[in-house]
């Protein structure tokens, strides 16, 4: 894989996490270009997307594999899955420490710190300690924090975890706004579906590996218009009738789903007792689809 | 990269933090000044002057020893606020910014240090009333030699709060390194009149040179030339030691996954 100066550039990263007793493969011969997009890591814990980011970061060395972009630390900032802000200090000055660890002056901190208190709501609390902040307000400092040296590589594992929805779209809006005014190459990790639909891509990852790659639309093209999701305690019988609908179906833990699905397929329906969807597809569809029966995307909040 | 911006910030910041929990100040004060009180109190009998040449009596004979272990309760602190740094998510930050590691070893060190002076300053104020009256430059040598204290046992701390996962585990390995450290350094005892065995010991434990050159800048005690030079000598060479460790430590060490 060679890259032409994209923000990020990962080639065949694997990583292996080993333990006295075990080793698990976290990460398996991943590859990864991305250039002034919003890509999303959609997948289950242990998918890799944590790991992926701490390659990225430089926090994880990779067995095998090369990082060449991000080039350096400076060009990137991440927002972790809890804020990574001093609780002690102020808002104010996190953010002035953060400058700080970027070399940056100052004057000049301070300077896109006023830039960037207005849109995240931030100018009536710089002056307060972070611990006396409610969680959506630290999410939104720590944002700050991460974006204060203008990175050319945002990072966002799992970023509004704990955050009720109002929250969570303010914290979206702002970052469409950055995206807007600045470009940005920005990786979520997340399993959250309605998070990825906001991603110009979105990466399906299972077990360490990428298992799609592509936009939400067209990922969800893949299984047509509409889509059956279907719930029977006959669940075999059910298979059966998948099998011989001539549809492209897969069976998705206790679900059966049947991609291209319309009413006529509905009201062939062998088991009265059956619960039946016809939707049109998500993403949540989209990676059962890919990853298989065991697969889920569990979302804890 | 400048690290000399992001050195001088998260040492305000280790600074800073403190200011907000006095209670931990307080604390690293008033224990070796407790332990102090029922030393000399419960001793006040049986000993009588613990240096016949100088006549210095055990209250004040001490009074250096508690510095010490004032000093050593802020290295422990100091130590421990990067587990505590590590928990809060805070270590992540530090540590994928552009800084080098080894800034945040020589900032915990040099806050550290601050506050261990601070904290020390106010056990030595109790000398005058015990009758030893040191001179400004005596009183300055005895503040270089608690700050070479704090820098070793700092080090020693932040490469043992690197390794160890916990704050339960690094208590552990505290009180199985350093205790034993300032136990045998003379802080409550003259090491030339200890048993043989632990004098040996107390020889090889670069604290009791240091505690010699406090007590020998503060004017408790005599020693010739060399003694003095290798009292220093030691005192400053394990002080750059422990800052040695720690910044190899925290720079080269597997980061934490």
């Amino acid at each position: 894989m060679s890259c032409d100066q994209p923000a990020i550039c990962i080639a065949a990263a694997s990583v292996t996490y080993r333990t006295r007793h075990a080793q698990r493969r976290a990460l398996d011969q991943v590859s990864l270009e991305a250039d002034d997009q919003l890509v999303a890591m959609l997948g289950p814990n242990g998918a890799g997307k944590s790991t992926l980011m701490g390659v990225l970061s430089g926090m994880i060395v990779p067995d095998e594999g090369v990082v060449t972009a991000p080039a350096s630390r400076g060009d990137l900032a991440i927002v972790f899955q809890t804020p990574a802000l001093d609780e002690l200090l102020t808002v104010r000055e996190n953010i002035l420490l953060a400058g700080a660890m970027h070399a940056m002056s100052k004057r000049d901190t301070l300077a896109r710190l006023g830039e960037l208190a207005g849109p995240l709501h931030l100018q009536d609390r710089l002056a307060d300690q972070v611990r006396h902040l409610s969680g959506g307000l630290k999410r939104r400092a720590d944002l700050a924090r991460a974006l204060i040296a203008r990175p050319a590589v945002l990072l966002l594992d799992e970023p509004t975890t704990g955050l009720d929805i109002e929250a969570r779209q303010q914290f979206w809006s702002f970052l469409e706004a950055t995206r807007r005014a600045t470009p940005m190459t920005i990786l979520l990790a997340t399993h959250l579906t309605e998070e990825a639909e906001h991603a110009d891509r979105v990466l399906l990852m299972r077990e360490g590996t990428i298992i799609a790659d592509d936009s939400p639309a067209k990922l969800k093209a893949t299984l047509s218009d509409r889509v059956l999701r279907i719930q029977s305690a006959d669940h075999t019988a059910m298979v059966g009738w998948a099998a011989r609908s001539g549809r492209p179906y897969r069976e998705t833990g206790e679900s059966i789903l049947i991609a291209d699905a319309d009413q006529d397929l509905l009201a062939g329906c062998p088991d009265p007792a059956a619960t039946l969807t016809l939707a049109t597809p998500t993403l949540s569809d989209v990676y059962s689809w890919y990853a298989g029966a065991s697969a889920s995307l569990e979302a804890p909040r | 990269m400048n690290a000399f911006t992001p050195t001088l910030a998260m040492t305000k910041r280790e600074l800073i933090r403190q200011t907000r929990q006095p209670s931990r100040v307080i604390a690293s004060v008033a224990t070796p000044l407790l332990v102090w009180a029922f030393f000399a109190g419960g001793f006040a009998g049986a000993v009588g002057s613990v240096d016949p040449t100088s006549g210095t009596r055990l209250g004040a004979y001490i009074i250096p020893g508690m510095a010490s272990m004032t000093v050593l309760f802020a290295s422990i602190f100091a130590s421990i606020s990067l587990i505590q740094d590590r928990h809060d998510g805070f270590l992540r930050a530090a540590l994928v910014s552009p800084a080098p590691r080894w800034t945040i070893a020589i900032s915990k060190i040099s806050a550290g240090s601050i506050l261990a002076l601070i904290q020390a300053t106010i056990v030595l104020l109790a000398l005058p009333f015990l009758g030893v009256q040191p001179s400004p430059i005596g009183v300055l040598g005895a503040l270089a030699a608690l700050g070479c204290i704090s820098i070793l046992l700092i080090g020693i701390g932040l490469a043992m709060a690197w390794i160890v996962d916990s704050t339960q585990g690094f208590h552990g390995v505290m009180n199985a390194l350093l205790m034993p450290l300032w136990l045998t350094s003379g802080a409550v005892f003259p090491v030339d009149d200890a048993a043989g065995w632990l004098r040996l010991i107390a020889y090889a434990n670069p604290l009791t040179w240091a505690q010699t050159a406090m007590r020998l800048s503060l004017g408790m005690g005599t020693a010739s030339p060399s003694h003095t030079t290798i009292a220093w000598s030691v005192t400053v060479a394990s002080a750059l030691g422990g800052a040695l460790l720690a910044v190899l430590v925290i720079s080269r060490s597997k980061p934490t996954r």
